[in-house]
């Protein structure tokens, strides 16, 4: 479908927006028009007062992330490879996955402090569970016959793992690390809800404090954003490095 | 998830065991984490007295609430954007637009037009299950096999009933998918509105809890919460 005729739906509720909160019937510090949200946005960015909050999020977001993609990939190859790693590990994975993890942030915030670690390491924990999961489901479906043709000729346990049985997990991996990507943003955004400590999520709750709603639309926006590109850049890099991927049933 | 069996249960026994041994030691101070027994006494004194009941049913109302406006909406919606070209024309593209905003992010936002009660929150829960109940009911009525309908065309079957009677069961395993991820959104979105602002309800009892130190009582609810969680999504699997 041409993209002009997508965008008729979304310029269509737009515009009833702006209609709404131009007609008089509602307070307009309440429910802004859409309007005023743009001029808002570009705003935040011109007097630069987004940019400490966006990198704080980020650079949470990313550390968490990247610390479980470390500790999730070798723990999930290894659940997917050794029995006693996965007797172990995965009824613990499966009986903590639907805990919702950000109801540990009290806990966290006693161990690690109120700052950014407190964060981090909840992210981590949290990111961690799709990166096992995925790695684990990717090293469970390697066929044998590659393991047998490297076992054949000698490969270590060691080799085996990080030259065949990473390769051929990959692209659960990366699925993995799509929808964990998503998880990152959201657990930062939403532990800084709750516990400060500044970044988007803290930008946000502020402006709700004092009312001011256009900037939290804002953020908002901001935060989406975020995310979103995100997940486009992990699935660009999944699709430039998986070209070779071979595919199996 | 594959069958519950006690087996699995030996590796989270044998954690516990080794937490509590942990504690008894001394190798764990009771300020880093409180021994596993007091906070299964924690946890027994607060079934017993009704405490945890009461916040479960508000926090459960809550969630339900939401939840079933979600499986309503979204159901319906599904169907008629598969079903109906225009329908998927005007709703697709507004969909993909909500679709990457973090939902607990809109709490503070619904919370200025609804007020910091029930009803942000059940909005909020709403909008957030809304998502993977139109897509997977979307999509399993997208893959229904067109002979059924066509047969049942053939016998003049109304519109209606071709819905009712065939669309619906045969896109019944796509939609109860769907209502999985729905429930696992539903707990998470509720405890940060929890989490955020409230006076009830299991998210607040983390938070007030924690935020008075009382690590045992915390960590009751916690677990409480992972159990309830855990038999939601197993029951649904067993369900389905």
């Amino acid at each position: 479908m041409p993209l002009l005729t997508r965008l008729i739906p979304i310029v269509v509720v737009l515009g009833a927006w702006e209609l709404v909160a131009r007609a008089g019937v509602v307070n307009p510090n309440v429910f802004p028009p859409v309007s005023e949200i743009a001029v808002r946005w570009v705003q935040v960015f011109a007097d630069g007062r987004i940019w400490a909050p966006l990198w704080g999020t980020l650079w949470r977001a990313l550390a968490g992330l990247a610390a479980a993609i470390v500790v999730g990939i070798p723990l999930g190859l290894l659940m997917g490879r050794a029995r006693w790693a996965e007797w172990f590990f995965e009824p613990l994975f499966s009986f903590g996955f639907p805990l919702p993890k950000i109801a540990l942030i009290p806990l966290y915030v006693s161990w690690f402090g109120v700052f950014s670690l407190s964060k981090v390491m909840l992210i981590f924990t949290d990111c961690l569970f799709p990166m096992v999961l995925f790695s684990y489901h990717g090293a469970r479906g390697v066929s044998p016959i590659y393991l047998w043709s490297a076992q054949a000729r000698g490969t270590g346990p060691v080799r085996m793992l990080w030259r065949v049985v990473l390769p051929l997990s990959l692209a659960s991996i990366y699925d993995g690390i799509q929808v964990a990507v998503v998880v990152a943003v959201l657990v930062a955004v939403v532990s800084e809800m709750v516990s400060g400590g500044g970044g988007l999520g803290e930008l946000m709750i502020r402006a709700y404090r004092y009312g001011d709603v256009r900037t939290a639309f804002a953020t908002l926006v901001t935060i989406s954003l975020i995310g979103f590109i995100l997940f486009k850049l992990a699935q660009w890099v999944r699709g430039s490095l998986l070209h070779w991927h071979v595919a199996e049933a | 998830m594959k069958a519950f069996s006690i087996a699995k249960l030996v590796p989270l026994a044998l954690l516990l065991a080794a937490w509590q041994a942990a504690s008894i030691s001394g190798l764990l101070p009771k300020a880093v984490l409180p021994p596993f027994s007091d906070v299964a006494a924690s946890l027994t004194a607060m079934l017993g007295s009704g405490e945890l009941i009461s916040h479960t049913v508000a926090s459960f109302g809550r969630a339900g609430a939401g939840f079933a406006i979600a499986l309503i909406v979204g159901v319906a919606l599904g169907l008629l954007m598969a079903r109906r070209a225009v329908v998927q024309r005007a709703v697709e593209p507004i969909l993909l637009l909500i679709y990457p905003v973090p939902k607990p992010a809109i709490i503070p936002l619904f919370m200025v037009w609804l007020g910091i009660g029930d009803a942000s929150k059940i909005a909020v829960i709403a909008l957030a299950c809304l998502l993977p109940v139109v897509i997977a009911t979307f999509n399993g009525t997208r893959s229904v096999d067109q002979m059924l309908i066509w047969s049942a065309q053939a016998r003049g079957t109304s519109e209606r009933r071709i819905l009712w009677r065939v669309v619906l069961p045969a896109a019944l395993p796509q939609i109860a998918a769907g209502v999985r991820t729905a429930i696992a959104i539903a707990i998470i979105v509720l405890v940060s509105s929890e989490f955020i602002s409230s006076e009830t309800g299991l998210g607040y009892l983390i938070f007030s809890y924690g935020g008075a130190g009382a690590d045992d009582a915390m960590l009751a609810v916690v677990i409480y919460l992972a159990i309830l969680g855990f038999l939601l999504m197993s029951w649904h699997a067993f369900a389905h």
